[in-house]
């Protein structure tokens, strides 16, 4: 465990000199993560304005709070490896990073924080401002944030298995991508990015059986505090067993796809 | 042979993405109307009419203009510009056309298709002059967008590397898929000056939704020409001062 954890340590200082070289890429991926969001919280502010100020329980002041929370959580649980993989498996990258001690996971996991913690002091007086102009209303108690803890690390790593068990199609296929652009697609209509899955009307039912609203719309309804305490264990409870499906998922995956790996280069 | 076959493969799979994509975006809009019958006055017809644009503008802008600015970018990168300055063509034209992309135009299809959707919901609603309104108006928001994208490439002539600008103007588009009105003050200035795509497509959206008015028309043939003349000075501007690679 110390060894792991001295590992860590190395890979993070690394990773964090690298990082601060993207600064500008940095800004400019945060510009996009948050016109997304901005968007579509106009969209339903003015469609609830044309409603009498109210879609269903929501307020504007309660969209606004949610496309907040929704963003933080973008943030958080944001993962990009599937395409990564996909590059170094075409690349040939791949084999020399089998060969290390450590999985190619770990560098991925460090990759992902770093960059994570860099941008998050650009991204939060961003956020006040949106909840400034839109009159933001929260409705959190202290419980909605201790339970917001486990419920954004448990959508971080749920968004990351399904990113890892998406690129394992790397392995059998060119075309990743292509499956990544169509699963992007799935993530927009069901995380919770295009409405608060209780808007969803007909689609809500596939919707709370899907796991991509446990990735971003869940941690993202306890932060606000639009979900009761009792509701909300009942998110973390199912992120939770989405994480074990996604996680045992990969790890057959992974397994199989090593052994079909004839690669460039392999 | 087999070569052959998986280009028609990954053309087939491009043109199946962005019908994913399209449809994705039908369905955000039929499920914000699930909920409302107007948005700013705009009803579910006029603005399955303004995706289409949407799509119809951000197609042609992919098809044509995005590829060979970016070559172009890269031809001042890698000193190979001279090659295509002194061919007899107007450069700034030859800059503009060299290179199409097919998939994009699957993209301007399925602008049109959803444009026609969203006429038949609204149950046809605009007269000849609307027509002929939306028609000048569209061809006004895609030359606003060219001459955007013609200055920004300019800037390569004295920055070299200006994809960062790209990217940000890139991020804005998305902002085009709903009409510029909804926006909050500064994002909605935004998208009518520095990053037109918000009046490229909401513009002609009001057009053949029968809700544009003549000073409207006026005001944005107007724009546009000013902003075309700009661009193709700057352009000039920018071409003299270009030195060549090999001096």
């Amino acid at each position: 465990m110390r060894q792991l954890l001295r590992v860590y340590r190395a890979i993070f200082v690394a990773e964090f000199q690298a990082a601060a070289q993207y600064r500008v890429q940095s800004v400019l991926w945060l510009l996009f993560a948050i016109i997304r969001p901005v968007v579509f919280l106009a969209a339903w502010s003015a469609a609830a304005a044309t409603q009498g100020g109210r879609i269903g329980d929501m307020t504007i002041s309660d969209f606004a709070a949610y496309y907040v929370a929704v963003t933080l959580v973008s943030q958080l649980t944001m993962s990009w490896n599937a395409y990564d993989f996909e590059l170094e498996i075409r690349q040939g990258k791949l084999s020399p990073k089998l060969l290390r001690p450590l999985h190619p996971l770990h560098y991925s996991v460090v990759e992902n924080i770093v960059f994570k913690v860099a941008t998050m002091p650009a991204l939060l007086p961003v956020l006040v401002l949106i909840a400034w102009t839109f009159q933001a209303r929260f409705a959190t108690t202290w419980g909605h944030v201790l339970l917001f803890v486990p419920s954004v690390l448990l959508a971080a790593a749920l968004r990351f298995m399904f990113g890892w068990l998406m690129a394992t199609f790397a392995f059998w296929t060119t075309r990743v991508h292509g499956i990544m652009h169509v699963y992007d697609r799935l993530v927009f209509l069901f995380a919770g990015q295009l409405a608060p899955l209780s808007l969803l009307g007909g689609l809500a039912s596939i919707a709370y059986w899907l796991p991509f609203g446990y990735m971003l719309w869940a941690p993202s309804e306890i932060l606000r505090g639009g979900a009761s305490i009792d509701q909300a264990l009942g998110m973390i409870a199912i992120q939770a067993m989405w994480l074990a499906l996604s996680w045992l998922g990969f790890l057959g995956l992974w397994q199989l796809g090593l052994r079909q790996f004839s690669a460039v280069g392999a | 042979m087999q070569f052959a076959l998986e280009y028609r493969a990954n053309l087939a799979l491009d043109l199946f993405e962005e019908l994913i994509i399209v449809i994705s975006s039908l369905v955000a809009v039929l499920i914000l109307y699930d909920h409302t019958s107007a948005i700013n006055g705009w009803t579910e017809g006029q603005m399955i009419e303004l995706l289409g644009v949407y799509y119809l503008v951000q197609g042609a802008q992919a098809v044509v203009f995005e590829t060979s600015f970016e070559r172009f970018m890269e031809h001042v990168r890698m000193g190979t510009l001279d090659f295509i300055l002194i061919k007899p063509v107007d450069s700034q034209f030859m800059i503009s056309t060299r290179h199409v992309q097919v998939p994009q135009f699957g993209q301007i299809a399925m602008g049109v298709l959803v444009l026609a959707i969203g006429i038949a919901q609204v149950g046809g609603g605009f007269g000849v002059l609307d027509a002929l309104a939306f028609a000048a108006t569209l061809v006004c928001g895609l030359l606003l967008v060219y001459s955007l994208l013609l200055v920004l490439s300019t800037l390569s002539f004295w920055f070299v590397r200006v994809e960062n600008l790209l990217a940000i103007f890139w991020s804005f588009l998305d902002a085009g898929r709903f009409p510029v009105d909804v926006y909050p003050g500064w994002l909605r200035v935004t998208l009518s000056t520095v990053v037109p795509i918000g009046i490229a497509v909401t513009v002609p959206a009001q057009a053949i939704a029968g809700r544009l008015e003549l000073a409207g028309v006026v005001a944005m043939i107007g724009g546009t020409i000013i902003m075309c003349w700009f661009a193709s000075w700057f352009w000039r501007r920018g071409l003299r001062s270009y030195t060549g690679a090999s001096a």
